[in-house]
């Protein structure tokens, strides 16, 4: 309900204001990223109007970059192999990091990866791994591992990502092999590892699987940090657990679209983000991995004491990432179809 | 002639709408069809019959099972909803009949995504129905209803139960009294009046409705998604699957085809019964 107030309320801005072409931005974003308060604060700082839609998942992002006319979105916010794959197909304009006055609150350790050597047309803007997430007041067991959720006590007692990618890794990881593999016959391994697992799922779900822990519909979830950050909130009796199999890591993006309209306000809204106490908002709202410096020293002893928010550095380093692993992707996806 | 120039001149806009917004879609689809994937997301202009091949693989072909099976028993559940109901209805005062006919189409001014979030508050392990029947301690267990198959089921017949029943009724208020009372006089007892004058005359509207039902059932993956927990693939996943995780926009294509294909032979079917394709739409 409130998305579609949103965008009712964003209709009403773009037929509102589209005369003042030069002072609009439009941004795409994932959706439950950055508060609405942020965007109003924005607004009101340098009266630029923000246009804010928002995507689902990575591929969503380039099916509407690649479908859309140059120059409707100026700001969106990739994952990291998704920005490799959008450079390739040159969908990505170079940043001109002299308008940013605030990059050097990035961490170190996120920049130059492998996805963009130089960071030539990113910048990382948040971070989220995946944990296992318990419900302390019905399970008891010991659960150190991926390979612990197939115990059959767990039957329709667990909710998984509806991602292929991040499951399927998953499995991969936990039969020892390396979460993008494309060997037939370790991902044959994974096909069995995952229909053996099925048994235990309830649901697979993306959009809010901390939903299902919190009203006690399953007891396990695996899921992206900030979901398990977030059910904690609601019932502390839940556990945060770092599979021993190293999990998944994503980095989210600033990236300024190829042919955009409004590229200085693109920077100033990422240099507005990066500024600490604007990000500090943001990742107390939605509590994924902070990969700014100067926040760190700002956030709150809640953030901080959140286990599922506030992750080690060495979880975050042995984790794995997705890659590009071209044609080999219908591998995935005749696998997917397979254990559904 | 003047009349007939202003009729064409009215039509322009229909035409236009269906030439731009459906035919040119569909020819697109049509060639991207035949096409190959970069795996990027991207097509390389190279004809070949591959994804249509690829269609014959075991796994989407229980793919494709398992979503005629799913549209073929919510079809049938809505048949046995609807047919009572309308009988009762088309019984009704002509005031009560219109009264009752706009409660069953108000549910469309909520979107249908909303209201199959509804459901989940309704049917979850401590959702509204558990939750009563344990209070009242029929149940010892909460039931599961919604993450499974039973699931899918609840929520596709609730969405497309009106398109059943709004066929259904204009077929049976339009039985014709006199008929049913020849029956009886010349003996029949209810069942035979039913099953030899009744159903009969309402095999259009049967067919209609199964086809609106049916057809819609394959391709609703956001009722699979949310009350079947994602467990269960169906054609409107993979088709989304296709354009957007897998990025392979020609085989996407393909499947669109083949299920358009299998549409166009069932409304041959149901033209065949003697339906008309006004009232596929005439509503």
């Amino acid at each position: 309900m409130k998305k579609i107030i949103i965008c009712f309320l964003l209709l009403l801005g773009i037929t509102g204001c589209g005369k003042n072409q030069e002072d609009t931005l439009n941004v795409l974003n994932w959706s439950s990223y950055i508060p609405d308060s942020i965007i109003e604060d924005f607004e009101e700082e340098t009266g630029i109007i923000v246009n804010y839609s928002t995507y689902s998942s990575n591929e969503e992002l380039l099916a509407k970059i690649s479908s859309a006319k140059e120059g409707t979105y100026d700001l969106i916010f990739p994952s990291d192999y998704m920005i490799e794959l959008m450079i390739n197909r040159d969908l990505l304009e170079p940043l001109d990091k002299s308008k940013l006055v605030n990059i050097n609150n990035l961490k170190k350790e996120y920049l130059n990866l492998d996805y963009d050597k130089n960071n030539t047309y990113s910048l990382p803007f948040l971070a989220t791994t995946t944990v296992i997430a318990v419900n302390r007041d019905h399970i008891k067991d010991n659960i150190t591992s991926y390979n612990d959720l197939l115990n059959p006590n767990y039957k329709n007692n667990i909710v998984l990502l509806d991602d292929q990618r991040i499951v399927i890794g998953m499995a991969n990881q936990a039969l020892g092999y390396s979460m993008n593999t494309t060997n037939d016959l370790e991902l044959k391994k994974a096909e069995e590892f995952l229909l053996d697992l099925k048994k235990n799922v309830k649901a697979y779900d993306s959009d809010s699987p901390k939903t299902l822990l919190i009203t006690n519909e399953v007891d396990i979830g695996v899921m992206w940090n900030a979901e398990a950050a977030l059910a904690l909130r609601e019932n502390p009796n839940i556990e945060i657990i770092f599979p021993k199999e190293n999990g998944a890591l994503s980095i989210d993006n600033y990236a300024i679209v190829k042919g955009a309209k409004h590229k200085d306000n693109a920077y100033k809204f990422i240099d507005y983000i990066l500024r600490p106490e604007v990000m500090k908002q943001i990742i107390e709202e939605y509590p994924y991995i902070n990969v700014n410096e100067e926040t760190e020293k700002l956030l709150s002893s809640e953030y901080l004491a959140n286990k599922a928010a506030n992750i080690p550095d060495y979880i975050i380093n042995q984790a794995e990432m997705v890659q590009n692993i071209g044609s080999n992707i219908d591998k995935y996806d005749k696998l997917w179809a397979l254990i559904k | 002639m003047k009349d007939k120039l202003f009729k064409k001149i009215i039509t322009i806009p229909v035409i236009v709408y269906a030439l731009v917004l459906i035919l040119l879609p569909l020819i697109y689809i049509f060639i991207l069809s035949f096409l190959k994937s970069d795996s990027y997301g991207g097509v390389i202009n190279v004809f070949n019959l591959g994804n249509y091949l690829k269609i014959f693989d075991m796994v989407y072909i229980k793919v494709f099972v398992q979503s005629f099976l799913i549209a073929l028993v919510t079809t049938l559940i809505c048949i046995l909803i609807a047919y009572p109901f309308c009988l009762f209805i088309s019984q009704k005062k002509k005031k009560t009949q219109t009264l009752l006919m706009a409660l069953v189409i108000l549910p469309f001014l909520t979107n249908s995504l909303i209201r199959t979030y509804g459901w989940i508050v309704l049917l979850r392990k401590e959702g509204v129905i558990n939750t009563i029947l344990l209070n009242l301690n029929i149940i010892d267990n909460p039931l599961s209803l919604m993450y499974n198959n039973l699931g899918i089921i609840i929520g596709m017949v609730y969405t497309l139960l009106p398109f059943m029943i709004l066929p259904l009724y204009s077929s049976i208020s339009k039985i014709d009294n006199r008929l049913i009372e020849a029956s009886k006089d010349l003996g029949a007892g209810s069942m035979a009046t039913f099953f030899k004058v009744i159903v009969p005359s309402t095999v259009t509207g049967l067919f209609n409705g199964s086809l609106m039902v049916f057809i819609p059932c394959i391709g609703y993956f956001f009722i699979a998604d949310l009350l079947g927990g994602g467990k269960l693939m169906l054609l409107g996943n993979l088709i989304k699957n296709q354009f957007l995780t897998a990025r392979n926009w020609p085989f996407g294509a393909a499947i669109s085809i083949t299920l358009l294909i299998i549409t166009f032979v069932l409304v041959k079917l149901y033209k065949k019964t003697g339906g008309k394709m006004d009232d596929l739409g005439g509503f």
